[in-house]
């Protein structure tokens, strides 16, 4: 006995240290950190500034390594370099959203790593910072990587909750049917009862859990039997008159139901007021039926009395609760469906509605993504597998054309027998947050890379203003012109960069008018003109004389124009060949546009450098270009709702045809002032 | 006889910059605007001092120093990097001074004439 005892006292004791333990452990498992780069002296020191930061570090040297500790371990963030021996960060990156999509990855980039920053970017990389890593950056882009780990728990509280919540109500719902239900099926109760056998005592236990009061009554109008709550309610009345409780005489004008029923032989239906025990005076409704003995005399009459406020009251809360259900399901901020086992939708919310179309009876992934086959992943397959709950993150495509970012959740419907009849999916749209987050990464990554650009700049000019000032001492005025050159050369790059960063940070409303086409045609070639001749290139104007006017933000698509003629010019310097080179701008017109097209002789381009042409601080000009010229040109061209098309081979030169309607839309006319823009000003 | 830097950048202005300023100040110069290309110079020229820069478009900063602190003849060769980033690198930990650019020509003078005269 003594034994047994200690090893209890031991066990509770040991509960009790234990209290604080799992908070412990549920903190420290919100802080792991899985470090991989192959420089071990990277690993080591940030390694010492993560832990600083409070993070549990643990390293890997390279992605195959990583990949094997992050299945072990599971941190929620990972921090890898992008480029490594064997398996690069790209790869890793992908293996591991492949595996867990929720993990944050922050990405390690060098100076020339920009192409495969944005490469992770579209992997979903959650940011990246710059070698040598400044431990500021670093540590917002940590913040970042927990922000967007709490945004997408609270979303997913936020589904759960609503999940419960309809559960519960659900749940509410069929109690109250219930319970309505009750009052309803006493009438036909009483036609069953007609054939009831048995004597009353044993019959009556059949209404002990019913919530009404029964009572049985014999010929001489007295009371044999009651249920459970009738006794309750109104004491134990066996052997007392049968219509004492409504107040009347048991002979006399107006007789009681119960009366009424043994005389004509048929159940009745009438309201009531009783008064229980407890002084209380409530409304009934009574409903009596006749129980007939074998030679079909009528021995006993049944008397149910339902509470009238009780039956009104869950009447009413049928009716809230159904309201407050349609309500929810309407009014929830996001789509929500119902969909069978063929992944039919057989219920949607307004919601959804409204901008899917109201074609109930499609399919999913034929109203969602305008596909034949169910999509990979999906999550409502799931959910009818395993009964459990599931999420993912698609691309959707409205009725109007509109992509949507949508974060998805999934719950099951169950039948009474528990099986998994349909399954409700919601799905939260996440546009503006993706959008935002695409933005404030560019951002990111341009403030990163102008950062550097500007620091190499005003060393170029302290340059240029060095062999000036030393030219002058040494009166060389050689070395003068020289400085003075550099000095030049680098305001002009540092005021392109400026004009750049100021376009791309803010965005502008058009500033639109009515533009003569020819004039403004020989306006761009006036202006590009000198620039042209002086790299003794030939400039070809094809204008059709016969266009009129069209509207257009003259003084952005003027240096769109401008920076796609520019370009034209750095082909042709860059062309070594010694063939004769000229740039051909035309303008011409068809039903609804003005068409303007840019052909060059020069290199032309390959695939590669096509393809990222419009990208994002993309330069195949090495420390000339700041990847910005062709992204903002083509911004301004889709701003007015135009294209620009590139047809390039290399050695072949390029056209750039650049397509602008004659009209505006008037969306694009009207100032606005959407959510992105509010956000875009804030920044 | 003179003393001879071998000035690594990618950005040919400022390598004129540096030419122009450290000819001024009576040292000879060299120049590479890679590190790979530095690697070639500076096994020919045997310099007495290298200036770094780190973001460079073909290789690294980082990588050049790697390459020349693990090898005996070139490892006490003494850096001074110049770069455009902040903060100290990590893995370059033996530089005889780190400038920010744009840089204090006198301070990196000073630098200069304590090193190797």
């Amino acid at each position: 006995m003594n034994g047994i005892r200690s090893r209890n006292e031991k066990i509770k004791k040991s509960t009790g240290s234990f209290v604080t333990a799992p908070k412990m452990e549920e903190k420290e498992m919100g802080k792991k950190i899985l470090l991989v780069d192959d420089e071990e002296g990277i690993r080591k020191v940030l390694g010492i500034s993560l832990s600083d930061m409070g993070y549990d570090v643990v390293t890997a040297e390279n992605g195959e390594e990583a990949l094997s500790i992050f299945k072990e371990i599971s941190p929620p963030i990972v921090l890898t370099d992008i480029k490594m021996p064997g398996m690069d960060g790209v790869t890793l990156l992908r293996t591991i959203k492949e595996v867990s999509p929720d993990t944050e990855v922050i990405m390690i980039t060098g100076h020339g790593d920009m192409d495969l920053a944005i490469k992770s970017l579209k992997y979903e990389a959650t940011d990246f910072v710059v070698k040598p890593i400044n431990d500021d950056v670093l540590e917002i882009a940590l913040k970042r990587a927990h922000e967007r780990i709490n945004m997408r728990q609270q979303i997913k509280d936020y589904t759960e909750n609503l999940e419960t919540m309809v559960k519960e109500q659900s749940a509410r719902l069929i109690e109250v049917e219930r319970l309505a239900a009750v009052g309803q099926a006493i009438e036909g109760l009483s036609s069953a009862i007609w054939n009831f056998a048995g004597g009353y005592e044993g019959g009556i236990q059949y209404f002990n859990e019913m919530p009404c009061l029964v009572a049985i009554h014999n010929s001489d109008l007295k009371i044999v039997a009651t249920n459970q709550l009738y006794r309750e309610r109104l004491g134990d009345r066996v052997g007392g008159d049968s219509c004492e409780i409504f107040g009347k005489k048991t002979s006399g004008q107006s007789e009681c139901s119960v009366e009424k029923t043994f005389r004509t032989g048929k159940g009745q239906r009438s309201q009531e007021k009783i008064k229980y025990l407890s002084g209380e005076e409530v409304p009934v409704i009574v409903h009596t039926a006749p129980i007939r003995s074998k030679d079909n005399k009528i021995e006993l009459v049944l008397e149910i009395s339902a509470d009238a406020t009780e039956v009104k009251r869950l009447r009413e809360e049928l009716e809230a609760t159904r309201q407050r259900h349609k309500q929810l399901f309407d009014e929830a901020p996001c789509y929500i469906t119902v969909q069978d086992k063929n992944f039919n939708v057989t219920a949607a919310n307004r919601r959804f509605k409204e901008d899917f179309g109201d074609d109930t009876g499609l399919k999913c992934f034929e109203i969602y993504k305008q596909r034949q086959t169910t999509c990979p992943n999906c999550p409502v397959e799931k959910t009818f597998k395993d009964g459990k709950s599931h999420q993912s993150e698609m691309v959707v495509t409205s009725k109007t054309g509109e992509q949507i970012n949508v974060l998805i959740w999934t719950a099951p419907i169950k039948n009474a027998a528990g099986e998994i009849t349909q399954v409700m999916e919601m799905s939260t749209n996440i546009t503006q947050i993706r959008k935002l987050e695409d933005h404030l990464s560019s951002l990111g990554l341009l403030i990163g890379s102008i950062s550097h650009g500007i620091k190499g700049l005003l060393t170029g000019l302290d340059g240029g203003m060095y062999l000036v000032e030393s030219g002058f001492s040494k009166e060389n005025r050689e070395q003068v012109k020289e400085g003075w050159d550099i000095v030049k050369l680098v305001v002009s790059r540092i005021r392109n960069m400026v004009l750049d960063i100021l376009y791309y940070a803010k965005h502008r409303d058009l500033k639109w008018e009515q533009v003569n086409v020819l004039s403004f045609a020989e306006d761009v070639a006036f202006t590009i003109e000198p620039k042209i001749r002086i790299q003794n290139i030939e400039l070809i104007r094809e204008f059709d004389p016969s266009m009129g006017e069209f509207e257009v933000d003259p003084g952005i698509v003027r240096s769109a124009l401008i920076n796609i003629l520019e370009n034209a010019i750095d082909a042709c310097t860059e062309d070594k060949s010694k063939r004769p080179h000229k740039i051909t701008f035309g303008v011409m017109q068809d039903k609804n546009h003005i068409i303007f097209d840019v052909y060059d002789n020069g290199t032309g381009m390959d695939k590669e450098t096509r393809e990222n042409l419009f990208t994002l601080f993309f330069s195949s000009k090495g420390n000339k270009g700041t990847g910005l010229g062709l992204f903002i040109s083509n911004r301004i061209i889709q701003q007015h709702g135009g294209v620009i098309r590139v047809d390039t081979a290399p050695g072949k030169g390029s056209h750039f045809r650049i397509m602008l309607p004659k009209f505006l839309s008037e969306s694009l006319k009207a100032p606005h002032l959407d959510d992105e823009n509010a956000s875009a000003d804030n920044l | 006889m003179a003393k001879k830097i071998l000035v690594i950048d990618d950005d040919p202005i400022i390598v004129k910059y540096l030419v122009s300023l450290l000819n001024d100040n009576g040292y000879e110069t060299c120049t590479a605007d890679d590190g790979v290309r530095g690697y070639e110079v500076l096994k020919k020229e045997k310099p007495d001092l290298i200036t770094l820069d780190l973001q460079m478009a073909e290789e690294w900063g980082t990588n050049f120093y790697r390459r020349i602190s693990k090898n005996k003849e070139f490892k006490d060769i003494p850096v001074i990097v110049i770069s455009g980033m902040a903060g100290r690198h990590l893995s370059i930990k033996n530089a005889v001074a780190y400038l920010s650019k744009p840089f204090d020509p006198d301070k990196l003078l000073g630098i200069l004439k304590s090193t190797i005269g």
